[in-house]
C-alpha cells in the first residue's frame, strides 16, 4: 500500500541508513537520511516530516535527547525509536517524551513498514482533528 | 647450540639459498623450501621447531600458510619475513600467532636471536603441555 | 590469651596496660602495700577484659570489611560483565542490522519486475559484498572477544625490551612517515632483561603505537622512552602530540568497548586487552593526558628476573 508519508531516518551507521532509505523509497515513501541528531534537527527545521526513525545510540547527541529536541520543533511529528535492546525504563522515557514507539534492531521490513504506517495514520488523524478544532474556533469567532 | 630444526619458506630462491647457507655455517639445522604448499607437505613428514616464513608469496601467501601451520601444529613457532612493502602483513601475522617478524634484508645476528627466542618459547610450551597444563 | 594463634609483639600492645598493672601490683606487694597491690591487680583484670573485648571487636569489624570488600569486587565484576555483554550485543547488532537490510534489498531486487539489466546485477553484487564485509566485522569482534575472555596465561621468557619496542616501532614507522609522524626513541642503555611474554607485550606496544598515530592523524611526534624506575621495575613510556583525552574519558579509556572512533572502525577492545595483558604480566599501565596536549601511556613492568607465570 503506497503511503504518502514523508520519512526521516536518523542513524550514525552510514550503510544502514542508506540501504534503509533505498528500501523505504522502493515502498513509495519519500525518505531522507541523516547521520546525527544535530543534522536531524536542522532537517526538521527546513521541512515537515511525518515520521522519524531515530536510532537510540549515537555519538554526540543520543536518541532520547534528540527525541526531546525534535518534538520541540514539531510536536506533530511521530518518532519511532530504533534500539538494539528493549528496557522498560527506556520505553517509559520514550513515551514520556512523546515518542510513538520503539522497534528492535535488526527489524524485518514488514514490521517496520507496518509501524511507519500506523504512526503516519495516527498523525493524519490528529492533524485532521486539529484542523477541525481550528475550523470550529474560526466559525465561532466570526 | 641446541639441537633444533629450522624451516625457511620463501619463493625468492637467491634469498632462500643465502639464508640457509648462512644458518648452516652457524651450525643451525636449516632447510629451505620455496612455497607455502610444499612447506605444509614437508611438515607432515618431517619435524621442525621454528619456521621462517615470507609473507609475500605467489599461490598460498604467507598469512594463509601461517594459519594452516598454526592449525596443524599449534606448538610450531613462526617468524614472519616481511619486506618494506608488506609491513602490514607482519602485523597481521603476529595477530594470527606468529612469534615475531624480521624485515628483509635479514641481519643474521638478529635472525639467530629471534630463532633462539622462538625455540625457547616452543620448549616452554611443550613443558607446559607435558605437565598437563592447558595452553 | 597467648594461646591464640598469630600473636606477635605487635598484638600485645592493647594488653600493655594489663601488663603494667600486673607489674605495678607485684611492685606494690613487694613494698608491703597490700591494698595498693590488690587495687593494681583489679585494674589489671579490668584492663585485660576490656582489651580482649576491644580486640575482638576490631577483628570482627575487619572480617566484616573483608566480606564487604569481596562483595564489592564481586558486584563490580558482575557490573563489568553486564556492561561487557551490553557492549558485545550492541557491537554485533549493528552489523546484523545492516546484513538484514541488505537481504531485504536483495529480496526486493529479485522480485520479478525489479531486475533489469547490468545495473541490478551490480546492486546485487554490492549488497552481497556488504554482507561479507559485515560478517568480517562481526568475526573481528568475536575473535577479539574470545582473546579477551580466554584465560591466556602468559608464557614468560627473558626479553630485551628495547629491542622488542624497536621492532614494533619499525613496523609503525613506515605508515607513520607517510603521514609525517616522527617516532623518537629514547631507550635507556643497559635496561635489564625482563621476564615477560614477548608476543603479548608486542601486542600491547603495537596497540599503543597505533593509537598514538591515530590520535595524531597527520604531522606529529610519538616519543618512546624506556627507563629503569627502581631496582625491581622498568617503565616504558609512549607519548604523542595528538588530540589528547578529555578528563571525563580518562578513567573509561581502558573499559572494553569504550571507543571514540566512528562505527565500524575499531572495536574499542585494544586498550582493554592491553590493560589486562599488562596486569597478567605483573605490571600496570597508566595514562596522563590533557585535551589538545597529547597523551602519555606508561607501562610499568617488574624487572626482577623471577621465574613463574602470574
Amino acid at each position: 500500500m503506497p503511503l504518502k508519508a514523508k520519512v526521516l531516518i536518523v542513524d550514525d551507521e552510514e550503510r544502514f541508513r542508506l540501504t534503509l532509505r533505498k528500501l523505504l523509497i522502493a515502498n513509495g515513501l519519500d525518505t531522507t537520511a541523516v547521520g546525527s541528531g544535530k543534522e536531524a534537527i536542522e532537517e526538521l527545521k527546513q521541512q515537515p516530516f511525518d515520521v522519524i526513525l531515530l536510532d537510540v545510540k549515537m555519538p554526540e547527541m543520543d536518541g532520547i535527547e534528540a527525541l526531546g529536541e525534535l518534538k520541540k520543533i514539531n510536536r506533530g511529528v511521530e518518532v519511532i525509536i530504533l534500539t538494539g535492546h528493549a528496557s522498560v525504563d527506556v520505553a517509559v522515557e520514550i513515551m514520556r517524551l512523546g515518542g510513538y514507539e520503539y522497534l528492535l534492531k535488526p527489524c524485518p521490513m514488514e514490521e517496520l513498514l507496518a509501524k511507519i504506517e500506523s504512526a503516519y495514520e495516527r498523525k493524519v488523524a490528529r492533524d485532521e482533528r486539529m484542523r477541525k478544532a481550528e475550523a470550529i474556533q474560526t466559525d465561532q469567532a466570526s | 647450540m641446541k639441537d633444533f630444526r629450522v624451516l625457511i619458506v620463501d619463493d625468492e630462491l637467491d634469498f632462500l639459498e643465502t639464508i640457509v647457507k648462512r644458518l648452516k655455517r652457524r651450525k643451525v639445522d636449516a632447510t629451505g623450501i620455496d612455497s607455502g604448499i610444499k612447506a605444509l607437505e614437508l611438515l607432515e613428514s618431517e619435524h621442525f621447531d621454528v619456521v621462517i616464513l615470507d609473507v609475500r608469496m605467489p599461490g598460498m601467501d604467507g598469512i594463509e600458510t601461517l594459519r594452516e601451520m598454526k592449525r596443524k601444529r599449534p606448538l610450531l613457532e613462526v617468524i614472519m619475513l616481511t619486506g618494506h612493502a608488506s609491513v602490514e602483513s607482519g602485523v597481521q601475522g603476529m595477530q594470527y600467532g606468529a612469534f615475531d617478524y624480521v624485515m628483509k634484508p635479514a641481519e643474521i645476528e638478529d635472525l639467530l636471536e629471534k630463532i633462539r627466542a622462538a625455540y625457547e618459547r616452543k620448549a616452554l610450551h611443550e613443558e607446559k603441555v607435558r605437565e598437563g597444563r592447558v595452553i | 590469651m597467648l594461646k591464640n594463634s598469630g600473636y606477635s609483639l605487635h598484638n600485645l600492645y592493647p594488653y600493655a596496660a594489663t601488663i603494667l598493672s600486673i607489674a605495678l601490683a607485684v611492685v606494690l606487694w613487694l613494698s608491703k602495700e597490700i591494698i595498693g597491690g590488690s587495687v593494681a591487680l583489679v585494674i589489671a583484670a579490668i584492663s585485660f577484659l576490656s582489651a580482649r573485648d576491644l580486640t575482638r571487636e576490631v577483628i570482627k569489624a575487619n572480617e566484616q570489611k573483608c566480606h564487604l570488600d569481596q562483595q564489592l569486587i564481586q558486584s563490580q565484576k558482575l557490573a563489568a560483565i553486564g556492561e561487557l555483554s551490553a557492549g558485545i550485543a550492541h557491537e554485533i547488532n549493528n552489523p546484523l542490522a545492516i546484513m538484514g537490510q541488505e537481504t531485504e534489498w536483495i529480496k526486493h531486487l529479485l522480485k520479478d519486475n525489479n531486475i533489469e539489466g547490468p545495473g541490478a546485477t551490480e546492486e546485487l553484487r554490492d549488497s552481497l559484498q556488504e554482507i561479507v564485509r559485515q560478517v568480517d566485522r562481526c568475526k573481528d569482534i568475536t575473535h577479539k572477544l574470545l582473546d579477551f575472555a580466554r584465560k591466556k596465561d602468559p608464557l614468560m621468557q627473558g626479553a630485551d625490551v628495547n629491542k622488542l619496542i624497536e621492532d614494533m616501532a619499525r613496523l609503525v614507522d613506515k605508515e607513520a612517515t607517510q603521514k609525517n609522524i616522527k617516532i623518537v626513541r629514547d631507550y635507556r642503555k643497559d635496561l635489564p632483561r625482563v621476564q615477560t611474554d614477548p608476543p603479548l607485550l608486542r601486542q600491547v606496544i603495537l596497540n599503543l603505537l597505533n593509537n598514538a598515530a591515530y590520535a595524531i592523524g597527520k604531522d606529529g611526534v610519538i616519543t618512546i622512552v624506556t627507563r629503569q624506575s627502581s631496582n625491581t621495575s622498568i617503565e616504558l613510556v609512549f607519548s604523542d602530540t595528538g588530540c589528547g583525552i578529555p578528563k571525563e574519558q580518562l578513567d573509561k579509556i581502558f573499559d572494553p568497548f569504550f571507543t571514540t572512533k566512528p562505527p565500524g572502525k575499531g572495536t574499542g577492545l585494544g586498550l582493554s586487552i592491553s590493560h589486562s595483558i599488562i596486569v597478567k604480566l605483573g605490571g600496570r599501565i597508566t595514562v596522563a593526558s590533557e585535551p589538545g596536549k597529547g597523551a602519555t601511556f606508561t607501562i610499568h613492568l617488574p624487572a626482577q628476573p623471577s621465574r613463574g607465570e602470574q
